[in-house]
């Protein structure tokens, strides 16, 4: 069988994944060109995404579309443009404004999210009947007593004494069980991702190229 | 054998480096086939899916970019597959900035390539990129069409006969994200706390832990934790429809099954390497104590 070649950007990926892989024996010049590939490629991709996904579709278009009916985005687009006063060191003051708005609006949006969402459903999922027992109530028990000592170990505005110096060693288990736990997800995370890089080397790069 | 320890905590790590790469290559070149045991949270992200009936609408928000491309694809195809098979009609968006929208244009591409009698604004639409994940949520109880107006190739939603019936996300039976930031939080503490959809996550790996506690909670349906997560997922759906063994069982393409017989190489050599480094530890820790400084 004739080897077929992949395309050009196959090769491209394949170089550069070879490129950035190459730090992993010491750093060299090529690691470095990737490296520096990857952040302006990212930062003008993102860029590209916010004007044709963001600004075209919510400001621009519906007001060179439909002014009428859209002329309230104006005042939007103003606070928008607010933002990029700081580089005029004398209105630079308004750019305050346009950050307050958006704190604001955020504060707003995530105080609901954070109580509605979190606080209340995960508190009352914490503190659960102790009758009549049974496995989930044996559960919610150690969900008590790790969230306890875990509060005591973080609670800095008294110096701890022999009673609450054990609680927050508990408190240190917990912690270092929830970090162990972590950690194993993590590994199990970045090894996912060489494997991912790994897999397209062989099936998408070396084998067509071999005609496998 | 002291002497071997001594070699041991010396050696050079990029022969470490060495041994990982050819022990993930390995099992891609040779697939090992490695059996894979299911977990109480993706069974009960499988039976919420399951339990759907055919017509019903269901949404699946692509919240990753391809940094985590090897963890989230499998779980996002996997997931249109059930839905293909069980006749569900998609809503697809993206909601990460760097590649959501690439990465749901591809996977549409992908499954729905494997249904030939798919039509597309009848049994999937995809709804593109929108910014501000967590405001998008909040305007979609109100009315799609507000954060939506249009499908990713410009068509109103007025034109897509699957949308006529779905005003707002109450019309929407499940939620299914698959994402590798906050976003996958905000549809948890937005969606699911304030509309009362249900929501199925699949993760990566390293952000699975936190969520565990909104799954104890009862706030999610279920959830596909990283690589693994995803590999039982594809167990589950390949014992419910056999038919879909010949697409899992061609080699060239990368599912997680596959990857998990990598994982499952390097994680027992990195455990023999955790054994053999502490016990050289142990062993070489009196000396290093009498030599001198």
């Amino acid at each position: 069988m004739s080897p077929t070649f992949p395309g050009i950007g196959i090769w491209v990926s394949a170089l550069l994944t070879l490129f950035a892989f190459s730090f992993v024996y010491k750093d060299n010049p090529f690691f470095r060109f990737a490296e520096s590939l990857f952040a302006g490629v990212s930062l003008g991709y993102y860029v590209g995404i916010v004007l044709n996904q963001t600004l075209m579709p919510n400001l621009i278009t519906p007001l060179t579309h439909d002014f009428a009916s859209n002329w309230d985005l104006i005042g939007a687009g103003l606070v928008g443009i607010l933002l990029f006063m700081r580089y005029a060191p004398r209105i630079g003051w308004t750019a305050r404004y346009a950050l307050a708005i958006y704190v604001a609006y955020y504060i707003g949006l995530e105080f609901t999210r954070r109580i509605h969402g979190e606080v209340l459903p995960q508190l009352s999922r914490t503190i659960q009947p102790l009758f009549p027992w049974t496995s989930t109530t044996f559960a919610s028990l150690v969900f008590v007593v790790g969230v306890y000592s875990v509060l005591v170990y973080f609670f800095f505005s008294k110096e701890q004494n022999a009673v609450t110096r054990r609680i927050a060693r508990v408190g240190i288990w917990f912690l270092m069980i929830s970090f162990g736990a972590g950690f194993g997800f993590t590994v199990m995370g970045r090894i996912a991702l060489l494997l991912g890089r790994l897999n397209f080397l062989i099936q998408d790069w070396i084998y067509p190229a071999l005609g496998i | 054998m002291n002497r071997f320890f001594e070699w041991l905590l010396n050696l050079d790590r990029r022969w470490i480096y060495l041994l990982v790469a050819v022990s993930l290559i390995t099992p891609i070149v040779v697939p090992i086939g490695l059996p894979v045991s299911t977990t109480a949270s993706t069974r009960r992200a499988f039976e919420v899916i399951e339990a759907l009936q055919p017509g019903d609408v269901v949404w699946l928000s692509f919240d990753y970019g391809p940094s985590s491309t090897p963890e989230n694809d499998p779980m996002a195809d996997a997931f249109l597959r059930q839905c293909f098979l069980k006749k569900l009609r998609v809503i697809v968006t993206a909601l990460y900035p760097l590649g959501g929208l690439g990465l749901a244009n591809n996977s549409l591409a992908r499954v729905t390539a494997e249904f030939p009698g798919l039509r597309y604004g009848e049994d999937y639409v995809n709804l593109g990129y929108k910014d501000g994940a967590a405001a998008v949520m909040r305007s979609l109880g109100e009315s799609i069409s507000k954060a939506f107006p249009a499908d990713q190739s410009g068509r109103p939603l007025a034109d897509l006969p699957m949308m006529r019936g779905v005003q707002n996300i109450h019309q929407v039976k499940l939620v299914f994200t698959a994402a590798t930031n906050l976003i996958g939080e905000y549809w948890i503490t937005q969606a699911h706390a304030q509309f009362g959809t249900p929501v199925v996550i699949g993760p990566t790996a390293v952000s699975a832990p936190k969520y565990y506690a909104y799954l104890n909670a009862g706030q999610l349906a279920g959830m596909l934790g990283g690589m693994k997560g995803a590999a039982e997922y594809e167990k589950l759906l390949r014992e419910k429809y056999p038919q879909l063994d010949q697409y899992y069982a061609q080699t060239r393409r990368f599912t997680a099954t596959k990857g998990m017989d990598g994982q499952t190489v390097l994680h027992t050599i990195i455990l023999i390497f955790i054994v053999l480094g502490n016990v050289a530890y142990l062993r070489t820790r009196g000396r290093r104590r009498r030599e001198p400084a």
